[in-house]
């Protein structure tokens, strides 16, 4: 685990530890570094197909640690555009990296500024957790 | 309200995880679970077991005793020795897997070392089993602090500590000593598949113990050690975790443990009949324990479904990655009844199997146990 990690500016969180950043017109969603620190070394990932969609608080992927599976929950709705393929053979890039090569997958979204709502800043998430 | 051991207060300055287990807060991980695990095969590391239950057998009767409760021939056990066992119930079924000492005191006769979740339903069931014999059962477990030092550079370690190799305990033995001024009896024993350590200690003693531990270990390139890298490392050694791989639906024979199982012992014992029945193939077996290597990147777990040629067969029982291999491995029981394609489950070495994970099938192969190589010296 990174001790240095850099925090995006503009990031929201979710409080079942995700993160969603908006890109121009699409959103990157990734786990918190407070999630990862919880979870441990990441061994697997399983990352969801292209095209497909997904609402708000629905499971789009799992992530394995050494002890256990992890459901991940879509912090907003949309349609999958893009998955962080290096993941599949090097899951531990989460551990080094969660807020930028650490991404998990790149959505297009529908209703974002109502999906929005209820998710915190990152101070503000911190607080919440911790 | 979960139990602490003599050691939280140390734990913390060192900012582990904790998680409850088996009614303890215990240390789940400190600097990550594959580099602890790391640490434990390339060096050393200490591991808190005070959890863990110390039951003293003495008594005139002590070992007529123990041979009606352990399918081992527990006469054969001299002083100072050590035997892995498993405490039966009258249908074979493993109620608890333990290590019992036979120590050098005539009163204290014998020590068994316990899994801290089973503590009281080993001593109700041995209660019940006493009635007839002249012993004393006696749970000393809230007494005792138990060290683990384990991996190659244990014995040095230990021998800079002050205790001398040749007057360490060989290979599942156990010696009375003294580690820097404390009182101790240390074993050859653990968990983990490499040489090490069981340092049995008074509570009070244990926090400084553990501190000089960590201290004199510091050049052997000695972690702390969490609950997490225990169960990876004694999975990779394909060693039985009660709970897990062992319940009281399964006999030794099932759980590949025949050969803990002595085949030419006089007594009676609990389970002996089906035991021995099942040893000889008069009894059948429901239930065969394998090991298997996944061929896909992803783990198996606790409670996975097991398949061979579209047709369930067993169960995963434990399962992860192994940081040694890069792999992931786990332990099965294969269930005799729905094994109908696998015509024979006595050559299982090879096969393919599937393993159920999230409503897809994954591809496996059972492979021979123990994972990875154990480097336990034979006394």
């Amino acid at each position: 685990m990174a001790q240095d990690i850099k925090i995006p500016e503009g990031i929201l969180c979710s409080n079942t530890h995700e993160w969603v950043m908006e890109e121009n017109d699409k959103c990157i969603i990734g786990l918190t570094d407070y999630a990862i620190e919880q979870l441990g070394d990441i061994v697997f990932v399983e990352l969801p197909e292209i095209g497909s969609e997904f609402v708000k608080n629905e499971v789009f992927a799992t992530i394995e640690s050494v002890k256990a599976a992890s459901e991940i929950y879509m912090p907003v709705g949309g349609k999958i555009v893009e998955v962080n393929e290096e993941l599949i053979n090097s899951p531990e890039i989460i551990n080094e990296d969660p807020y930028e090569k650490g991404w998990l997958v790149k959505i297009e979204t529908e209703n974002l500024q109502d999906d929005l709502v209820g998710l915190l800043e990152y101070e503000d998430y911190k607080e919440e957790v911790s | 309200m979960d139990k602490k051991t003599f050691l939280y207060k140390e734990q913390q300055k060192l900012h582990p995880k904790f998680t409850p287990f088996a009614g303890w807060l215990m240390p789940v991980s400190y600097k990550g679970i594959i580099e602890e695990h790391n640490a434990v095969r390339q060096n050393v590391g200490l591991f808190d077991v005070s959890h863990m239950g110390e039951v003293f057998i003495w008594g005139d009767d002590s070992l007529a005793f123990l041979q009606k409760l352990f399918p081992q021939d527990i006469s054969k056990l001299t002083k100072n020795k050590a035997m892995y066992c498993q405490l039966t119930n009258e249908n074979g079924g493993i109620i608890d897997d333990l290590i019992v000492y036979k120590l050098e005191e005539t009163k204290k006769e014998y020590l068994l070392i316990v899994n801290a979740s089973r503590i009281d339903e080993d001593l109700n069931w041995m209660v019940r089993n006493s009635l007839g014999f002249d012993v004393k059962i006696i749970n000393d477990s809230h007494n005792y602090s138990l060290l683990a030092i384990q991996g190659p550079k244990a014995s040095d370690l230990v021998e800079k500590l002050g205790l001398k190799k040749e007057n360490q305990p060989s290979y599942f033995s156990i010696k009375r000593g003294e580690i820097k001024g404390i009182n101790i009896l240390a074993a050859r024993t653990g968990y983990t598949g490499e040489d090490g350590f069981e340092i049995l200690v008074q509570n009070h003693y244990s926090a400084y113990l553990w501190d000089k531990i960590l201290e004199e270990g510091e050049e052997f390139g000695i972690l702390p050690i969490g609950l997490g890298a225990r169960d990876t490392l004694r999975l990779e050694a394909a060693l039985h975790l009660w709970g897990n791989d062992l319940d009281e639906t399964v006999t030794p024979i099932e759980a590949g443990l025949a050969w803990s199982v002595a085949k030419d012992k006089a007594e009676d014992y609990n389970g002996k009949s089906v035991i021995m029945g099942q040893l000889n193939g008069t009894v059948p077996k429901m239930k065969k324990l394998v090991g298997f290597v996944m061929k896909d990147k992803i783990p198996a777990r606790h409670g996975y479904e097991v398949y061979f040629e579209g047709e369930k067969i067993g169960t995963v029982t434990s399962g992860g990655p192994s940081p040694v291999l890069k792999k992931n491995i786990g332990l099965a029981y294969l269930e005799m009844k729905n094994a109908t394609s696998l015509n024979t489950l006595e050559k299982t070495i090879g096969t393919n199997i599937q393993i159920m994970i999230r409503n897809k099938l994954y591809d496996a192969v059972i492979v021979k146990k123990p994972f990875v190589e154990k480097k336990t010296k034979k006394g």
